[in-house]
């Protein structure tokens, strides 16, 4: 029933990228049985949650939840408690510990505020792996202002092998950009005429409210071998390979969302009148016969 | 969830479509519900209520041109039976919310009092739609039982699957000649999803005063002055669209993560790791690694 599988994610690629919680939850509705694989393969927002011993916050997603509890990277406590909660091998959480300080100097570096958490887990084949989260909003001052939200997942496998170790990046960005706003625009009086009433006519008294929202996700995968001193090599490897990924995908996500859907939008509808460009390019094209003859 | 439940999620699925891919969402529907007799049952209303409220087009039997289905077009049939509005061609017809198609064409009776200033509005809108929009259509409708009425409805989709992306624009206002004022509301959604799924959102709502000269007696200035007045907001809206976008792509997407950290420069990752290391190194376990001729 992979196929049943592959019709969910269709659905998820399709429907609104800011209704992706309530759609997976209906998904799950439907077909219970197939909870785990959809939890595992659709990407939802991030959630904050602070860590009760450190005070520190944290971000939850699938990767750190055991039944209803999430982990904390700070402390390696589960909350709700968990008495039997899995966590990393000692040496894992020792390497957990450091990619962890590591991602926050990142975090502080490129997103200057936020939250980052970093999970690692043992694979059966010898191997390990791991989850880099990166989240950050914007909360606009003005009810105008625009608000924002990022969120980075960057999913991988690391194999060991001699003085090698080979990855396996995923990484999926969401962002989420949303600008309100709201004009009641009186006609143009200046500051001393406010008492003049307000004459009728074009562009004059309109009044307008409106909502632009873009969101959305996208992800790439990629592969590489990067040499192996030590086991914190596994840190700076995943490092450059998120930093080159999340760079890579940021011009991406601009040229999507800034200039891709844009055009659609001006593809739709032109602002010039298109008769009024119909005849520019014939009479450009009457005027290069001229000049050819 | 029991069967209604399950028809329901379904229903709520097909109404949140992207343009021009209700068949693709349909199909997943149908392999995730997989029982196909109560879901073609149970999911018309869904079709029917997606058509009306996206624009749909209809091919007018006959008539060579297109007229939006929508609730301004539906007519008060007999015994129930829903039909559609074409008032450019004076027919009406039947509507497969399914396959889309439009079926047993009728004349319809042009109401006198009404007809002569629609048909002017209509005229100068599909002038204005020519202007402005590369594959729109639009249909004009007189409101039952008034002459001061009319709605003015606008769409053009574009669908580009091959290269993942779809676009819808609609608009509509609601000319009241007797309040002196239009009321209007512009959607306009995109879709991008190649390996990704990103979606523009917009709503925006407008009203505005009818100058004192436009009246039903001077249908064809009245109409171009009319139309004149929605370009110059659509222009307006479209501007505002594109600072919008500006200010999201300068401040808040650049305020959300930097190009480079303030270094201008990527990560030193020894150094990063080096910091703790370092701390860690001289705090406990020395001669691991720097240790030289012990």
């Amino acid at each position: 029933m992979g196929d049943l599988v592959d019709s969910m994610l269709d659905l998820m690629r399709r429907l609104p990228p800011t209704h992706v919680e309530e759609n997976v939850a209906a998904l799950v509705g439907i077909c219970p049985d197939y909870a785990d694989d959809l939890l595992g393969s659709v990407d939802q927002p991030l959630k904050l949650r602070t860590d009760r011993s450190t005070g520190r916050e944290y971000l939850a997603c699938d990767y750190n939840r055991d039944g209803e509890s999430y982990r904390s990277p700070w402390s390696n406590e589960y909350e709700p408690p968990l008495d039997d909660g899995t966590v990393p091998t000692p040496r894992l959480r020792q390497l957990e510990i450091k990619a962890n300080e590591a991602f926050d100097t990142y975090r502080e570096m490129y997103y200057e505020g936020g939250v980052s958490s970093v999970f690692l887990w043992d694979l059966d084949d010898g191997g390990f792996a791991g989850v880099v989260l990166l989240k950050k909003a914007l909360v606009p001052t003005t009810p105008t202002e625009p608000s924002g939200s990022w969120d980075s997942i960057h999913v991988f496998e690391a194999a060991e092998r001699g003085r090698q170790a080979h990855y396996k990046l995923t990484s999926t960005i969401m962002l989420q950009l949303v600008t309100r706003s709201n004009s009641d625009s009186p006609p143009d009086n200046g500051p001393f005429k406010k008492a003049a009433p307000e004459p009728v006519g074009s562009g004059s008294g309109a009044r307008k409210e409106g909502e632009v929202s873009l969101s959305g996700s996208m992800t790439r995968q990629t592969e590489q071998d990067w040499p192996l001193q030590n086991q914190e090599s596994h840190i700076a490897n995943t490092g450059r390979m998120i930093e080159e990924m999340e760079i890579k995908m940021r011009n991406l996500l601009q040229e999507v969302y800034f200039g891709k859907t844009r055009d659609v939008v001006f593809d739709l509808r032109s602002i010039e009148s298109l008769e009024r460009a119909r005849r520019q390019r014939e009479l450009q094209k009457e005027l290069v016969g001229f000049i050819k003859r | 969830m029991d069967a209604s439940e399950r028809i329901q999620a379904a229903s709520k699925f097909l109404l949140q479509s992207p343009p021009g891919e209700i068949n693709d969402v349909l199909n997943d529907v149908r392999n995730i519900i997989s029982d196909d007799a109560s879901l073609q049952e149970g999911v018309l209303p869904a079709l029917q209520e997606y058509n009306l409220a996206q624009f749909i087009v209809a091919d007018v039997p006959g008539s060579g041109h297109q007229s939006i289905v929508s609730d301004a077009a539906q007519l008060e049939g007999e015994e129930g039976e829903e039909r559609f509005w074409d008032p450019r061609s004076r027919t009406s017809f039947r509507f497969d919310h399914l396959s889309l198609e439009a079926s047993d064409s009728k004349p319809v009776e042009a109401d006198n009092e009404s007809e002569p200033f629609r048909a002017a509005l209509e005229s100068s809108t599909l002038t204005y739609l020519a202007a402005h929009f590369h594959d729109g259509v639009a249909s004009v409708f007189s409101k039952t039982g008034s002459s001061t009425e009319f709605t003015i409805q606008i769409v053009a989709n574009k669908y580009n699957p091959s290269n993942f992306w779809a676009g819808r624009w609609r608009s509509e206002y609601i000319v009241d000649l007797a309040g002196k004022k239009v009321a209007g509301k512009i959607l306009v959604n995109v879709h991008y999803y190649e390996q990704g799924n990103v979606q523009l959102e917009t709503k925006h709502t407008i009203s505005f005063p009818l100058p004192p000269t436009i009246s039903v007696s001077s249908p064809n200035t009245s109409n171009s002055k009319i139309l004149a007045l929605i370009e110059d907001e659509e222009g307006k809206f479209q501007t505002a669209l594109n600072d919008v976008y500006h200010e999201m792509s300068e401040k808040t997407f650049k305020g959300l993560r930097r190009a480079l950290p303030l270094t201008r420069q990527k990560l030193d990752w020894d150094k990063v790791m080096g910091y703790k290391l370092g701390a860690e190194l001289s705090a406990s376990n020395k001669g691991v690694f720097g240790g030289n001729g012990s």
